[in-house]
Formats: C-alpha cells, sequence, structure tokens
C-alpha cells in the first residue's frame, strides 16, 4: 500500500565511530631501544657500520649505505631543539585513542651524538619561549611501559 | 652528560609488542529516503520499503533510485515485518568494527514478506542449529530506539502459537 503524504522528513545523521586497534612487534632492534627507555631512562642509536651515522629511533639498515647498522651508541639525554611547531588543532593520537589538549608544543630534538632526530612533545606551548637552537632535554614518566610515550616531552635545559 | 658508549648486539630476550589505537570518528547523512526509514522504525516501530513504479521491485532498505531502470523513487510500502531467512552465519568473533553485542551472534540475509531485496540483520532467542533457510522470523524492537537500524534489536524465529 503506498503512503506518500508524509512530507519534509527531519534528516537524520549516521554515527558509526570505529576503533581500530592494532599490535606491532617493535622488533629486536626497537625492543631494544624501547627497554632502554624503560629501563635505564636511556637513549640509544644504531650506528651505521660503513657511513657511521647514528640512527634514532633506531634502524637496522642505513638509508643511504643499504649497509646493517651494527652498533648501539647512547645518545642524549640532552640535544638540540632544530624546529618546533604548537599545535592548536585537537586531533586523535592514534597511541591512545585520544585527543591531546591544545595548545601543546611539538618539535624535532637532534639528540648528542645522533644524525637523526626524533619527534616530540614538548614541554612548552608557548611559542615565543621556543627557539631553533636551544638545548632540550628529555623527561621521563614515573610509571614506563617500553614505548615512545615513556618520555613525557622534551623541555628547555635551565 | 654520559660518554659514548658502544655495545655489541646482544640475544634480546623479550621482544616488545607495541599497542595503539586508531579511532575512526565516522558520521554521515541518511539523506531523505534512509531518513524518513529510520523514522517509521524509530517513532512506529514500522519497517518502509520503497517501490519501483517502472519494474515494481520493492526495496528493502528503501533507496532514492532503483538499481535495474534508474527510476526515481517515492513510492513507501508498509511491511508486514515478519519474513523469511534467505542465508545465515554465526560470527564467533568480536571485533570493534561491530555494533556492540555479544561474543557470537547469527547474522542473516532475510526477505521480509512484500519486499523483494533482502535486509541484513542479526538473528536473536535461537542458535543456528534451531535455523535454516526459510525459517519464519519476525523483528524484536528496542525500547529506546534512536533512529538506527539498530532500532531493531533482532529477528526471531516466529513460533508456532505466536504466529
Amino acid at each position: 500500500m503506498g503512503e506518500q503524504e508524509k512530507t519534509g522528513v527531519e534528516l537524520l545523521d549516521i554515527s558509526s565511530p570505529a576503533n581500530f586497534p592494532y599490535d606491532y612487534s617493535c622488533g629486536k632492534i626497537g625492543s631494544f631501544f624501547f627497554k632502554a627507555l624503560r629501563d635505564q631512562q636511556k637513549f640509544y642509536g644504531r650506528k651505521c657500520s660503513e657511513c657511521g651515522k647514528v640512527y634514532i629511533p633506531p634502524r637496522p639498515v642505513c638509508g643511504p649505505c643499504y649497509a646493517p647498522t651494527n652498533e648501539w651508541v647512547e645518545v642524549g639525554p640532552q640535544g638540540v631543539l632544530e624546529c618546533f611547531t604548537v599545535v592548536h588543532f585537537s586531533f586523535l593520537d592514534p597511541m591512545t585513542g585520544k585527543k591531546r589538549p591544545v595548545p601543546y608544543g611539538y618539535g624535532l630534538i637532534k639528540l648528542d651524538r645522533a644524525d637523526s632526530r626524533i619527534q616530540h612533545f614538548l614541554s612548552e606551548s608557548d611559542a615565543s619561549r621556543l627557539k631553533v637552537g636551544m638545548r632540550m632535554e628529555a623527561v621521563f614518566n614515573e610509571e614506563r611501559e617500553g614505548k615512545l610515550s615513556d618520555i613525557k616531552w622534551f623541555k628547555p635545559v635551565e | 652528560m654520559a660518554e659514548q658508549k658502544s655495545k655489541k648486539v646482544k640475544a634480546i630476550d623479550e621482544t616488545l609488542i607495541s599497542h595503539q589505537v586508531l579511532q575512526v570518528p565516522f558520521n554521515y547523512s541518511a539523506g531523505p529516503v534512509a531518513s524518513r526509514f529510520l523514522i517509521a522504525l524509530r517513532d512506529e516501530k514500522k519497517i518502509f520499503g520503497i517501490r519501483c513504479p517502472q519494474c515494481k521491485v520493492v526495496y528493502l532498505p528503501p533507496r532514492g533510485n532503483c538499481g535495474k531502470c534508474l527510476s526515481a523513487l517515492d513510492e513507501w510500502v508498509e511491511l508486514k515485518g515478519r519474513g523469511k531467512i534467505q542465508s545465515f552465519t554465526k560470527v564467533n568473533y568480536q571485533e570493534s568494527t561491530h555494533p556492540s553485542h555479544p561474543e557470537q551472534f547469527i547474522l542473516a540475509v532475510i526477505k521480509l514478506d512484500g519486499a523483494d531485496t533482502g535486509l541484513t540483520h542479526m538473528v536473536g532467542e535461537a542458535g543456528e542449529d534451531e535455523l535454516e533457510v526459510g525459517t519464519l522470523v519476525e523483528p524484536v524492537f528496542r525500547e529506546y530506539r534512536k533512529g538506527n537500524i539498530l532500532d531493531i534489536k533482532y529477528f526471531r524465529p516466529i513460533k508456532k502459537g505466536r504466529a
């Protein structure tokens, strides 16, 4: 039976949020790195067997040389702020599935004795108090689980 | 600052696993046709299909255009609600993209009387060995309905005496 008198219907929005949990193995190299963060609050980079470049986060093979990295080198915990931004747009963090409150500082830090940079949160969210080239140091969480978020953030060295 | 140290690679006793959660928020507008279908579920506990004026196919869920002849559709047809299972399976795992329900559930394609296409939904109040292709089922509506296909909690077999 046809029924056509209803017009001007309310339009509905359908909401179907989804969680996609995923796990991956950190492998030998990643596990060593994260355990050193967790257990010793230390950073280790991997040194290329040919060019001597020290990678952090560590990697098993050197990008330019294609040679295996074969040595652990302790780097940091201080370094230099090479670039930064202040995030004002909140988005979902894949590590937690939650939004980090804005504003917060985010930067690339070149740790002492490393040849590559790591990205992390900064203690400072006021851009006028950050400067490229300033000395930074890692602040570790008291409770550590063996992941990059064991580092709370990097703060300017007093 | 610590002096530069180097270590020989040692066998790793413990391999770490990184657990991450990607959360994907997703909203879309149901549009005029599906909205009307869902509002009838929500407000009247009625299931409407939509009939093609040209080829007479009754679509469920309703759609704006006929898939066969592309005609615009606006002839709403109230369906009785009961129908037959066309196919079914038991889902034995849970994952975050499923709507919330128990670890195991039965998913079925149900052809309601008066419709020409099958509706995919869950079947409750019965184990898979109580079902077969052709089993008569009826919808069970939720008490609190939100204008969502899950306003139908599931379909259940029509027991003798209840039909």
